[in-house]
């Protein structure tokens, strides 16, 4: 047992003490396997559904389905798993452990969110090749990249706001809750309000959700659309979205639950 | 600060006035202690007292409403980190991730406290501590007893200068017990200080140099066990509590009160 901070030095070098956070952080991650499982299964499960009679038409089609299937698979992961795991280490006290040690609160937080968009890319090239194979459809290298920025992108997003929700509610059973809710809104806001199905205001609401505004994204590069201005008022939204949830997720989070 | 530069009688940590409040719920009202190198110091209190609050403020996990506080002379509210890095802690209720086995949990608080620890080492201390068997274990899967052994490991794997320890025998049978005692006094004879917590009189007598009563967030006494009973033995409030020769016990009972606290 050496110890390279004797009490002369000033603090344990941040390097190593990141090293061990995404370590560990990473093997928590693969071993929540009902979590991993869900985010990969849910949106594999929407293309194989697609595949049979004409769902994908009633859908808006191929595009739209790999899109679906991506937000999907990044808000179970990002937005439920995710509060979740923060949630149930702050109730049992986990995380007050971890702060107790000499490092920078964003080490803690952005060692599992790094893990977290790690296994989103993951998961996102996952959906994107079995979309590719079922679907039949066809991608170029630029687009691929660009889904995967996008995914990055909107798992972020989606991170965010479950960082805003960890933040606002304490316990984990209320988290599970809430979570939950906001699944559905976004899902139902982003994707049937989209539609145009709810009628025109919802429709125009719905673009700016995250889930509206990353669907919007997808829809064009898999499309090969290019770039519009909607492409860059969906991009801002992300982007705002993210702002603001990981500003209200930071400054109202506690450490412990009591 | 290197070692050579703090004198030997600089107190490993100094508590000053220090006042805890959860909103307009005062917790801890303006506590003063010292705690000596190599000294065992023992916080005793009923349920409520105040003594997780104490800690909690010294290990950084909350800001105290005001009062200071100097670990190994450094202020815990200028320099949180550094302060941080020469404590040893081991909460009230120990949680690691549950995902992780044991040997996981040992290697990244070993990383986050800046220990270098290669299998060999890792492997070898566990062993000393009897986990030697259970490297791949989960840390809800082993007995109370082995729980407490691993926490107190985990706490002092980056050699600190202070261990502050809530409760560390709570809920543990004597043997457990008097192993942990053991494990206490060698990290004593390693150069650590301990501050710890317990209900336990017995406890406290046996393993504490210096114990601290408190009450209701307020400083009650404070001495040597010895000298606590010596102090306080004919005072009617112990007189009447005790059956028979005055214990710390009495002593305790005498000045806290007998009613039950939750
Ligand atoms: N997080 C908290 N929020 C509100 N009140 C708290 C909190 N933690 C402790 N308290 C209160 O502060 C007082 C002291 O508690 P604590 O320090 O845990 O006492 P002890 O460890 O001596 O049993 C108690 O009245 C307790 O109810
Ligand atoms: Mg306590």
């Amino acid at each position: 047992m050496k110890s390279v901070t004797d009490t002369g030095t000033v603090r344990p070098p941040l390097n190593l003490a990141l090293r061990a956070l995404l370590r560990a952080d990473a093997t928590v991650l693969m071993r929540s396997k009902i979590s991993a499982t869900l985010s990969i299964l849910l949106p594999v499960v929407i293309l194989v559904a697609t595949t049979f009679g004409k769902s994908q038409h009633r859908l808006g089609g191929t595009t739209l389905t790999i899109g679906l299937a991506l937000v999907i698979g990044l808000l179970t992961s990002s937005m439920l798993g995710f509060t979740l795991a923060i949630a149930g280490d702050r109730d049992t006290g986990v995380l007050q452990r971890l702060h107790a040690a000499p490092v920078p609160t964003w080490a803690i937080m952005g060692s599992r969110m790094g893990v977290q968009v790690a296994a989103n890319l993951v998961g996102s090239i996952i959906v994107v090749v079995v979309g590719v194979i079922l679907h039949g459809l066809a991608l170029d290298a630029g687009q691929v990249l660009l889904v995967l920025g996008a995914a990055l992108l909107g798992g972020v997003t989606f991170l965010s706001i479950g960082q805003a929700v960890v933040g606002l509610v304490k316990s984990s059973a209320a988290v599970l809750a809430v979570s939950r809710v906001i699944f559905i809104v976004l899902i139902l806001l982003g994707l049937v309000g989209g539609t145009g199905l709810l009628g025109d205001t919802l429709k125009s609401i719905a673009e700016w959700t995250p889930v509206g505004a990353l669907m919007t994204l997808f829809a064009d590069i898999l499309n090969r659309a290019g770039w519009s201005a909607q492409d860059g008022w969906a991009l801002l939204a992300c982007v705002a979205w993210t702002v603001v949830c990981a500003g209200i997720g930071i400054r109202w989070f506690r450490w412990e639950s009591r | 600060m290197s070692e050579g530069d703090v004198p030997a009688t600089l107190p490993v940590l100094q508590v000053d006035q220090l006042e805890v409040a959860y909103g307009a719920r005062t917790a801890v009202a303006g506590i003063s202690f010292d705690i000596r190198p190599g000294e065992i110091f023992g916080l005793l209190g009923p349920n409520g007292a105040g003594k997780t609050s104490t800690l909690s403020a010294i290990e950084g996990l909350l800001r105290p409403r005001s009062g200071f506080l100097l670990v190994d002379g450094l202020d815990v509210s200028e320099h949180p980190l550094e302060a941080k890095a020469r404590l040893g802690v081991q909460l009230q209720t120990s949680s690691f991730q549950a995902e992780l086995g044991i040997e996981q949990i040992v290697r990244l608080f070993a990383g986050l406290y800046g220990a270098r620890l290669d299998r060999d080492q890792l492997r070898t201390a566990l062993e000393q501590i009897g986990l030697g068997g259970e490297l791949g274990r989960r840390f809800k899967q082993l007995s109370g007893g082995q729980q407490q052994r691993l926490a107190l490991f985990i706490a002092s794997v980056h050699e600190p200068r202070l261990l502050l320890l809530d409760e560390p025998t709570a809920g543990l049978d004597p043997q457990s017990r008097r192993q942990l005692w053991n494990r206490i006094e060698a990290l004593r004879g390693e150069g650590r200080s301990i501050l710890l917590t317990t209900h336990s009189m017995e406890e406290a007598q046996a393993v504490c140099d210096r114990v601290a009563i408190i009450d209701h967030g307020a400083l009650v006494a404070l001495a040597t066990p010895a000298g606590l009973i010596e102090e306080y033995k004919f005072d009617p409030r112990v007189v009447q509590a005790a059956h028979g020769e005055v214990t710390l016990e009495d002593v305790f009972i005498g000045l806290t009160g007998s009613e039950i606290r939750d």
